[in-house]
């Protein structure tokens, strides 16, 4: 009879260590799910995908992860490999993102910030607004500058970057330059 | 004043540690030298962590009910999906599939046309039977049946016509069958008597038999 495999995660993440014969691969998703559906979703939210579409989006693309890890797919870059197939299926429910989209990211409900924990309420103030003027920015720029710069918050290289979005590593660092010059330019 | 030795191309990459190794030798070393460019990278530094903040405070929705569905959407798909094989297992059996399929392309491109079998019965007159065939060489106004190894497109260069007895057996063997179809049997017999028939031969330039055209039977 022919078993399921089991994915083993390593503790490095997204790499996956072994596959052998066995069936408790969902759960091996279910944690890699546990770990990385929220800064999928920031992407996402950043990108102005509402919620549920989101929700949506980043559940088929893990099962599709699923699907690849079982076929035996390459496991090479597997971060960046998730967020293309993010990026991808989001863009397939909604033809563009942005500002015309129902989750804007100046919708989304202000939350304390690290940096004001405790600060005087001019400081404050003064906080939200620049926070505010970011997000208007954010709206301001291309497509791909704000995808390449919330990609770069979440800790991928120039290179996962590249793969996630299907362009050059050059491409990313012209994106991610410029995109950073009008946010200063901006804010 | 700005120092014009980093540009923000740069800068930003120094930040990102994405710097090629010639780069990171000397950015770091001007970095370290220059307030300007300092002041600019911390300029890059403080927006991009204030970009950071907002990314990492969107606020997301993290449903348990949609944990359990999905997780449920987890466990059809291990039921429903049974591993597949690797893709290099696939690949090495649509490898042999490929060398199959190609060798039976070559086999149909190389392999000699199937000529049609000539039939020639005491019923149809022979003008008729030769207009059928559809690789008949035409000389001199005189129809002969192609034999099979000479090619029926090419022009008979310098032709001669033999008229000669031929065996039916030589017809025979060349898919002509002199005898009406439901006398096979007997025409095996007749043709191990080995009879003869009057024939017109085609010779091509070489002395090649190329046609034949049956003038008289007996």
């Amino acid at each position: 009879m022919e078993q399921g495999r089991v994915l083993t995660f390593s503790a490095v993440p997204w790499k996956i260590e072994s596959v052998e014969n066995g069936n408790n691969s969902s759960r091996l998703l279910l944690d890699l799910y546990d770990r990385e559906q929220t800064p999928l979703k920031r992407y996402l939210a950043m990108l102005g995908v509402d919620a549920e579409t989101a929700r949506d989006v980043v559940q088929d693309s893990f099962l599709k992860l699923h699907e690849h890890l079982l076929a035996g797919g390459d496991q090479g870059n597997l971060r960046a490999w998730l967020y293309r197939v993010v990026h991808n299926n989001a863009r397939n429910k909604q033809t563009s993102f942005g500002a015309r989209n129902t989750g804007r990211i100046d919708d989304l409900p202000p939350t304390a910030s690290p940096v004001a924990r405790d600060p005087s309420a001019e400081e404050r103030l003064l906080e939200q607004e620049r926070e505010q003027r970011l997000r208007l920015a954010m709206e301001k720029l291309s497509e791909a500058q704000r995808a390449c710069l919330v990609l770069r918050t979440q800790g991928l290289k120039y290179r996962e970057i590249a793969e996630a979005l299907e362009l050059s590593v050059s491409t990313v660092g012209e994106n991610v330059q410029r995109g950073l010059e009008r946010l200063r330019e901006l804010v | 004043m700005r120092c014009e030795r980093l540009n923000w191309d740069l800068l930003v990459r120094a930040l990102d540690k994405e710097l090629s190794p010639g780069e990171a030798v000397w950015v770091p070393a001007h970095l370290a030298e220059c307030a300007a460019c300092r002041q600019e990278c911390e300029a890059i530094e403080s927006v991009s962590l204030q970009l950071e903040a907002i990314v990492n405070r969107s606020a997301v929705v993290e449903d348990r009910a949609d944990r359990e569905f999905f997780a449920e959407r987890i466990r059809q798909q291990e039921r429903l999906k049974p591993p597949k094989q690797a893709p290099e297992k696939v690949m090495r059996r649509f490898g042999w599939g490929m060398a199959i399929a190609a060798t039976l392309a070559l086999g149909i491109i190389v392999a000699p046309k199937p000529r049609p079998r000539n039939v020639m019965t005491d019923s149809a007159p022979a003008e008729q039977a030769s207009a059928a065939i559809s690789n008949a060489i035409e000389v001199d106004g005189e129809t002969f049946v192609a034999l099979p190894y000479s090619n029926p497109d090419l022009p008979a260069s310098a032709p001669r016509i033999v008229q000669m007895q031929v065996p039916l057996s030589s017809l025979a063997d060349i898919g002509i069958a002199l005898e009406p179809l439901a006398n096979e049997v007997l025409n095996h017999t007749v043709l191990n008597q080995d009879r003869t028939v009057l024939a017109d031969v085609l010779l091509g330039a070489d002395g090649q038999p190329l046609g034949v055209h049956v003038v008289s039977w007996e």
